[in-house]
């Protein structure tokens, strides 16, 4: 089912800012997370594209580990546009429904501050409806969002993320791979741009669309510090068949890798999609500097590669 | 005053406003995108599919999340976005947009086209790539988006496009600094205008925007792997000032390794990617060259200065 929310709405439905806050610290857990253990990055390979995404959780060690019986799951899947290759496909949006399902999630939800019409376009929305869980499209209503303080961020000290998110155990995030005008990549770390309220990513660029001369990477920054405001329990991308120009919007050219990438280092997920269509990750600077600020392992043999093919 | 003195202070405000309207004539601009957009049938069997779309100035955010600053950059004024659906249900997107000058739709367009497609008669360029259609004329720009590339779906996308090509009277030209690229050795397609630091960035990796504060630029391949790019700053003076910055932010990189073969005129630098990097003054421009040999480096920045 879905709905668009108003801040009256919002205000009726949403738990209390206690909660809300508790949720917070929970969702925005430590990213010092360098962790001492190799990550593991799982791909799912073939022409059934909801099978990939399940193959690929599977080597993981399955949707269990990630959602908790009873919890409510949050997915944020990326409607760019109707144009091929440049949004999550949705058969890949209604595996990873069913699995969150399969888990034994109380609640699934896409949360959303992008219109209805691109959830329409898409094909998502009809996924979501055929599935039977939810799709939360928000007002650009800047009290929608939660201001969540970032004490480590360099060029971001404040995100504003969609509230509702704080009503969620757990995120699942869903880009889709491929190229993007502003700084060559979208991935898992650019992807959560979409929680974030559209006035704050609007700081990410500077007035009037001119290049800070000491800071060309301010935009990459501010994806970077997002990203330790808001840590995914599980990040699922869809690499099968994306626009590698013309992004994010497309139309562009398309590039058919046929794989769902899985795991739960950002820099390491986005690493290994960035390789799939020949770019070094070191020289995307969002990669880069995820890595170097401790989001992240951006060098491939320091990673776990698990792969199997679906037929 | 009464009710009915209200009421006729009202009908007069409205008279008078409604003549104002009407006295504001409809210059170049005024006029709806919407008027461009084909009727049903514009291709066999094709109609409209639902209501147009339209977007202007910074409320291109709500249709290009994320992907609306390069058009920004060129000089965005609206777009207008309608679907068409055909008998047999197939489905086509097109895309109008309106941009602030010819050479900003012309820039646009030489973004968005790969090279890789197939030149197509229509406006004042167009390219027609596996599943979709771009082509400029005066300020538009017109994207055409098919969902499939089989062979109706491509013909759809020329008799559509070819719709709208012929209601914008203006042609336009590509801006004249495209013609400072030496045209020997120039692979078609490759050209790209540029307006600003995110195109550029797209064509280049600059340790820092100092020195890059053009008013436009041009790049084009040659070759290989080699490519060379023409800033114009407006004026010498501007030139002179930028040609300063560039030097020094380069030089001060600990990314680019200046090669011996530099001299007061050309700055030569091997970059990031191990390539050779070639940078040399002219007028009111400022012209680099990018390739895996130093010599061809040189060459193209000696040919275009």
């Amino acid at each position: 089912m879905s709905r668009t929310i108003g801040r009256r709405d919002f205000i009726k439905t949403s738990a209390g800012a206690g909660l809300t806050l508790a949720m917070g610290k929970a969702l925005a857990a430590s990213t010092g997370a360098a962790k001492a253990k190799a990550p593991v990055v799982a791909v799912g390979v073939g022409d059934d594209y909801g099978k990939s995404a399940v193959r690929a959780v599977d080597l993981l060690g399955g949707i269990r580990k990630f959602v908790r019986k009873g919890s409510k799951v949050a997915l944020l899947p990326n409607v760019q546009s109707r144009h091929p290759g440049s949004f999550t496909k949705p058969e890949i949006l209604r595996a990873v429904i069913r699995l969150c399902k399969k888990a034994g999630a109380s609640e699934i939800d896409c949360l959303s501050w992008q219109t209805e019409k691109q959830w329409e376009d898409t094909g998502l929305k009809a996924v979501i409806e055929s599935e039977g869980t939810g799709l939360k499209i928000f007002e650009r209503d800047e009290s929608l969002f939660k201001p969540v303080p970032i004490p480590d961020g360099i060029a971001l000290k404040e995100a504003r993320v969609l509230a509702a998110l704080f009503d969620h155990d757990a995120l699942i995030n869903m880009p889709i791979t491929k190229d993007h005008a502003g700084n060559k990549f979208t991935g898992t770390l650019k992807n959560l741009m979409g929680l974030n309220s559209p006035a704050n990513n609007r700081a990410f660029h500077r007035p009037n669309w001119k290049t800070d001369p000491d800071d060309v990477a301010h935009l990459d920054q501010c994806i970077v510090d997002l990203n330790k405001a808001v840590v995914p329990a599980l990040n699922i991308v869809d690499a099968t068949e994306f626009i590698v120009s013309n992004g994010p919007f497309g139309p562009g050219q398309l590039f058919r890798p046929r794989r769902v990438v899985a795991g739960t280092d950002r820099v390491a997920v986005d690493a290994y999609c960035a390789a799939l269509w020949g770019l070094k990750p070191e020289e995307i600077v969002q990669i880069k500097r995820a890595a170097e600020q401790g989001l992240g392992q951006i060098d491939p043999n320091k990673a776990v590669l698990r792969e199997a093919a679906v037929v | 005053m009464s009710a009915t003195r209200r009421r006729r202070a009202a009908i007069a405000l409205t008279v008078f406003l409604a003549a104002c309207a009407r006295a504001v004539p409809a210059g170049p601009g005024q006029e709806t995108l919407e008027a461009l957009l084909p009727a049903d049938g514009a291709a066999p069997g094709w109609s409209k599919d639902g209501e147009p779309q339209s977007f202007a100035g910074e409320d291109l955010y709500t249709y290009i999340n994320g992907g609306a600053e390069i058009y920004q950059e060129y000089g965005f004024r609206r777009v207008v976005v309608q679907d068409y659906k055909s008998a047999a249900g197939k489905s086509l997107s097109l895309e109008i947009f309106e941009m602030e000058t010819p050479a900003a739709a012309f820039g646009m367009f030489t973004f968005k086209r790969s090279g890789q497609g197939r030149d197509v008669p229509l406006g004042a360029g167009a390219e027609l790539e596996a599943y979709y259609l771009n082509f400029w004329k005066g300020r538009y720009l017109a994207t055409l988006t098919g969902f499939d590339e089989s062979a109706e779906t491509v013909a759809s996308l020329l008799a559509v496009g070819g719709r709208v090509e012929a209601m914008i009277p203006d042609k336009g030209d590509p801006p004249p600094l495209v013609a400072s690229l030496p045209a020997q050795g120039l692979k078609p397609g490759t050209v790209k205008y540029l307006r600003g630091l995110l195109g550029l960035n797209n064509v280049y990796a600059f340790p820092s925007a100092h020195g890059l504060a053009f008013a436009a630029a041009v790049k084009g391949d040659y070759g290989e792997g080699s490519f060379l790019v023409v800033m114009d700053y407006g004026s010498g003076a501007a030139r002179e000032t930028a040609w300063a910055e560039l030097r020094e932010a380069l030089e001060g990189s600990d990314r680019f390794e200046k090669a011996r073969a530099s001299t007061a005129q050309v700055m030569l630098f091997r970059d990031p990617k191990g390539r050779f990097a070639a940078f040399s003054p002219s007028g009111a421009r400022i012209v680099f060259a990018v390739s895996s040999d130093p010599s061809v480096s040189l060459v193209l920045v000696a040919q275009s200065r």
